[in-house]
């Protein structure tokens, strides 16, 4: 089986520690965690990510931010992103939809589905051919 | 801060007098460089704020589009982050205290207070709202930084107690429950207040719809089932009785159902009943909660919808509440144009009752009651009822008949019973956007060319959908609507398509008729008797072009009704698709057959008519 990879960024290390273990749930995800968006923005190009999960309130480079910078970098564009966030108001939930974003995830989140959560959120399996 | 800092009133007043006076107080005594702007109605102050950079509003509520507490809310909605001064000649302590419940900073009563004091308040209030802005930007930001510290929290125990890191041994699993419950409590504590602040602030968009209750409450008992088997509490509701359809906006209904739900399961005994009823009134719809608790102490009675009221501090917080349960419901319900309230229950324990407009009523407002013949109908699309009523009241002015539609559904059916002659759709409805409603009536024959003006919040947004451009749309609008753009837009369409071309009523199945008989009038083409009924109730024509087909089985009850407003005689052409003879209560005189010649020929016939309509009425039969 192979692996989805899943490329979390969040300033706070302590929510991305949990969020790592709630992913690991999944036997299939493979998690990979950004404390920056400048960081996410390199990462996400190098290891080319099934789907990245995004912090919206972060310093230096926040969520939105963060996401207008994948979608203009033609390796990154194309990769779907889900915003996990205390800030819900519907409001900034459009606004989120509206920059592209595939979805939204609240913050606190139930760690036993957050898995099954963010899979909901991935694109339909590629079709692998044989080398 | 000072009175410098404020640069702009806006005066709200339709008195002239007190303008005069209120100017010219200003210029002798107010500070340079403050200008005093004024309007003289709600909309147009609405408009204004949309339009302009205003420091404080200075509000007489007795306007002409809207009185009282009605005319604060609405200002205060446009502007919800402007200090508001209601200035009144009616002294009303109780009025006073709703006024600034209502989100005022101060009522002021004329010819109780002088200049020095009104500017004085002026400055106050400035400073009050500053103040409750920033007590309002602390408490979001509080609640939202909470919430960061509390998504590691209640994650970790969540995984934790999910075993997620192994199975726990007892006495662990038992601490880390308390741990984990009271985390989920703060969490719901720091929601609460959110919502809390979201809609004192105005934040929270409410969307209209019609709500079957009783499955509303079913659906909150199912949610609340495993937390009254934890009281060991059984709910009970006949979800059978009387359908009671409210308009309400469901989710939010449903917020305020669970809330009630509750409370009354939190405060029964245990192995008690918690009983809840929908009841259908005349106009509204009553839902009530009984709970067979201790029953609400007296002293407590006044503060039960306050924020943070709890009856027995130590007994409620034992019970996993917020304290804010109850606020939210009030908040909500106000905003549904409802009422809530509670009483001792006989025998013990205490009945909570929400009452809400019902849909039926709302339903019988949507006609407009008061039309005169003559006066052109138009059907106004919106689920903001105040909004419609608001816009209603303004066009009836204006010498228009106005017709509600809700929803997309509605605007349909409406738009088929009844030919209005011009559609005001706004984009946003609950049940689709209006951009496709539009699409849904130029589809229909008799709105293919009828006056439609879009009005939205957001007006660009549904200009640059796609299909736009092909609609037809005489204009959008931005909302508040501006009367003086909308009238003459309405005036004009309407003038259109009463004069200038003649408007011909053609009854056939067959749409090639129409388009020939187009090039020399409006042509409203109907496709049975019935609806040739509707179409002359709504609109006058000049002519009727009848297919003998559908004339001859309906004509001895078409034809008397074939009158225009003013009571003339319809003139009437009989088009044949067989060059068959016809009933004897039509005057026979030619039949043709369908063909290209025919039509040719029908179109001249009709143009002759018409040419001569207003000398003799006849009915002729080709």
């Amino acid at each position: 089986m192979t692996d989805i990879r899943i490329l979390l960024v969040d300033d706070e290390p302590d929510v991305r520690e949990v969020v790592d273990v709630s992913l690991g749930l999944d036997p299939q995800f493979k998690t990979r965690a950004c404390a920056s968006g400048a960081d996410a923005l390199i990462t996400a190009a190098e290891w080319s990510p099934s789907i990245i999960l995004l912090d919206v309130m972060m310093p230096l480079m926040d969520g939105p931010t963060t996401l207008a910078n994948l979608r203009k970098n033609p390796r990154t564009a194309h990769i779907p992103v889900v915003f996990l966030t205390a800030r819900m108001r519907a409001d900034e939930i459009e606004q989120y939809t509206s920059l592209g974003a595939q979805g939204v995830l609240s913050k606190p989140f139930d760690p036993m589905t957050l898995a099954a959560s963010v899979r909901s959120y991935l694109p339909p399996l590629p079709v692998h051919h044989a080398p | 801060m000072s009175l410098k800092a404020i640069k702009a009133i806006l005066l709200i007043e339709d008195n002239l007098a007190d303008v005069r006076l209120l100017r010219e107080m200003f210029n002798d005594h107010g500070e340079h460089g403050t200008t005093l702007m004024h309007v003289d109605c709600v909309s147009a102050a609405e408009k204004h704020l949309a339009e302009h950079a205003i420091d404080i509003i200075l509000l007489d509520p007795g306007l002409p589009d809207a009185q009282g507490l009605g005319s604060i809310r609405r200002i205060h909605a446009a502007a919800p982050r402007l200090p508001l001064v209601v200035l009144t000649s009616l002294d009303d302590e109780s009025l006073a205290e709703r006024t600034l419940q209502e989100g005022a900073q101060d009522y002021l009563v004329k010819g109780q207070i002088e200049v020095r004091g009104i500017l004085r308040a002026l400055r106050y209030a400035t400073e009050r709202k500053r103040l409750e802005r920033l007590k309002d930007e602390f408490v979001s930001t509080v609640s939202h930084e909470l919430r960061t510290p509390l998504t590691s929290i209640s994650g970790s125990l969540g995984l934790l107690m999910g075993n997620a890191a192994g199975n726990l041994p007892r006495p662990m699993e038992r601490l880390l429950a308390i741990a984990y419950n009271n985390c989920q409590r703060l969490v719901r504590l720091v929601s609460d207040i959110l919502d809390i602040e979201k809609m004192e602030a105005g934040r929270i968009g409410f969307n209209f719809s019609r709500v079957a209750v009783r499955s509303l409450v079913a659906q909150a008992i199912e949610a609340n089932r495993g937390f009254a088997e934890g009281y060991g509490v059984r709910v009970q509701f006949d979800e059978a009785g009387i359908a009671a359809d409210v308009r309400a906006d469901p989710d939010r209904l449903l917020q305020v159902i669970t809330n009630l739900l509750s409370n009354a399961i939190k405060f029964s005994p245990a192995a008690d009943e918690v009983s809840v009823a929908v009841e259908k009134g005349i106009n509204t719809v009553r839902l009530t909660v009984r709970d067979h608790g201790p029953g609400i102490p007296v002293d407590f009675k006044p503060l039960i919808f306050e924020k943070f009221a709890q009856a027995d501090a130590g007994d409620a917080r034992q019970k996993g509440g917020t304290g804010l349960g109850l606020s939210i419901v009030k908040q909500i319900v106000d905003r549904l144009g409802g009422e809530v309230g509670f009483a001792d229950a006989d025998g013990g324990g205490t009945i909570f009752y929400v009452q809400l407009p019902c849909w039926d009523h709302v339903a019988s407002l949507a006609l407009d009651h008061d039309a005169k013949p003559g006066v052109p109908r138009i059907l106004l699309c919106e689920d903001d009822l105040d909004t419609a009523l608001v816009l209603r009241e303004q066009l009836r002015q204006a010498g228009f008949t106005t017709d509600f539609a809700y929803s997309v559904g509605d605007a349909l059916t409406r738009a088929v019973v009844t030919q209005y002659q011009a559609i005001l759709v706004d984009i946003h409805l609950p049940d689709g956007d209006g951009v496709s409603l539009i699409v849904r009536l130029r589809a229909l024959p008799q709105y293919h060319d009828t006056s439609i003006i879009v009005i939205s919040a957001d007006p660009s947004r549904g200009r640059d959908d796609l299909r736009s451009s092909r609609l037809n749309v005489i204009d959008w609008l931005k909302k508040p609507v501006d009367l003086n753009r909308l009238l003459p837009l309405l005036a004009k369409s309407i003038a259109h398509e009463a004069s200038g071309r003649p408007r011909i009523l053609h009854v056939d199945e067959d749409d090639s008729v129409a388009c020939a008989l187009g090039a020399i009038g409006d042509v409203v083409t109907v496709n049975s008797i019935a609806a040739a009924k509707n179409a002359l109730k709504t609109s006058d024509f000049d002519l009727a072009v009848l297919d003998v087909a559908l004339a001859k089985g309906a004509s001895p009850d078409l034809l008397p009704e074939l009158r225009d407003s003013k009571g003339n005689v319809i003139p009437v052409v009989v088009f044949s698709a067989k060059g068959a003879r016809f009933a004897s209560d039509i005057q026979v005189q030619t039949a043709l057959a369908n063909s290209h010649t025919s039509i040719d020929s029908l179109v001249a016939t009709v143009r002759d008519r018409l040419a001569s309509r207003r000398t003799s009425p006849v009915r002729e039969v080709l």
